[in-house]
């Protein structure tokens, strides 16, 4: 069974070298694949120093495309399981171990590693209420409980990355609940697993006008997923 | 409607088409994307003088001032337009991340095999 561990970043130098020696310690059996981005810091010359794999964004292309990049690279390298994980070093590498074996137990195609089954990681309040939102329209729609549905933090199997590395399954920003259902549209089986999470210091993704624009963009994208052919 | 106001809807319907045909003939506009505004100059060339069918419509529809149809009518175009340049953008959008990403794996593969020949 070949592993590789993909971690997308974008402007990550003081992070990087940290996220890529923890998961060389914690997950020994996995290849690393960082894909850089279009950063202007040294994140990518970091990556490269650390003797990982490292695959370069001629420019800013955003989350999603970036870890699609990487579904697309172990597609062609012939990977079996694919991790992704943030490179702000909010996860915890160690904890993949439990997304293993919840993928065994439960023979689930994607396990998704939730800050909220366990309790204990605080969000802001709107963010709190867009989960609760988006979770809910999950759950109706697929039957499975999802407690954190934008999670960075998972496990993929070779059928279910294959199939996000298609065109346009991906989306180029965040993933979302949009993804979980398309998935389960697709017969895929979706399960969550607890891991632990830093909180995260500095920005974050959502500020401004912006989170209105997402909700938005994000409904659209569910109405689409429950409207397009199965085909398709 | 005035003569003028006539004059100056087409007079502008003219100039629009001999700007567009410039442009494509110079190759600063494809011809496929230059259709729609043809179309555009077309309209508002006709439609300031058909008189016969602006003034009836804008009467039956309680429009105490036609040209104001006439402005709806363009209006209405110009925003088919702009919806056909959206999935113009959105195609080519697709396209340049589908490419950014072949390029990003492909240089990949390749220091991947220069690396490996050298050790």
């Amino acid at each position: 069974m070949r592993y590789l561990a993909i971690i997308p970043a974008f402007n990550e130098e003081d992070s990087i070298c940290d996220v890529i020696e923890e998961i060389k310690i914690s997950l020994p059996f996995s290849d690393i694949l960082v894909v850089n981005d279009g950063s202007n810091d040294r994140t990518s010359e970091i990556a490269q120093e650390s003797e990982v794999m490292v695959i370069n964004h001629p420019y800013n292309l955003g989350y999603g495309a970036a870890l699609q990049t990487g579904f697309r690279f172990a597609k062609m390298r012939g990977y079996n399981m694919l991790i992704t994980m943030d490179a702000d070093g909010q996860h915890v590498p160690s904890n993949a171990t439990n997304l293993i074996n919840t993928m065994q137990e439960q023979r689930a195609d994607v396990v998704i590693g939730s800050r909220f089954i366990n309790g204990g990681y605080r969000v802001g309040f709107i963010k709190k209420i867009g989960i609760w939102l988006f979770s809910f329209i999950a759950k109706r729609y697929t039957g499975i409980t999802i407690t954190d549905p934008t999670s960075g933090f998972q496990l993929l199997n070779r059928a279910a990355f294959s199939y996000l590395a298609e065109g346009d399954n991906y989306p180029l920003d965040y993933p979302d609940v949009n993804i979980i259902m398309l998935l389960h549209k697709k017969q895929f089986r979706i399960v969550e697993s607890a891991v632990m999470m830093k909180e995260k210091n500095g920005k974050s993704m959502h500020s401004g006008l912006k989170p209105i624009f997402y909700i938005i963009k994000m409904f659209l994208s569910i109405v689409m997923v429950l409207v397009r052919k199965k085909e398709v | 409607m005035s003569l003028e106001f006539r004059l100056i809807i087409s007079g502008c319907g003219i100039l629009l088409f001999i700007l567009v045909f410039a442009l494509v003939r110079t190759n600063k506009l494809r011809e496929e994307l230059s259709i729609s505004w043809f179309l555009i100059a077309i309209v508002m060339m006709i439609i300031a003088m058909a008189d016969m069918i602006i003034d009836p419509i804008a009467f039956k529809l309680k429009i105490s001032y036609p040209p104001a149809l006439i402005f709806a009518i363009f209006i209405f175009f110009l925003v088919l337009a702009f919806l056909y340049f959206s999935v113009v953008i959105s195609s080519l959008k697709s396209r340049v991340k589908e490419l950014t990403q072949k390029i990003a794996l492909l240089e990949f593969e390749m220091q991947d095999k220069y690396r490996k020949k050298n050790d």
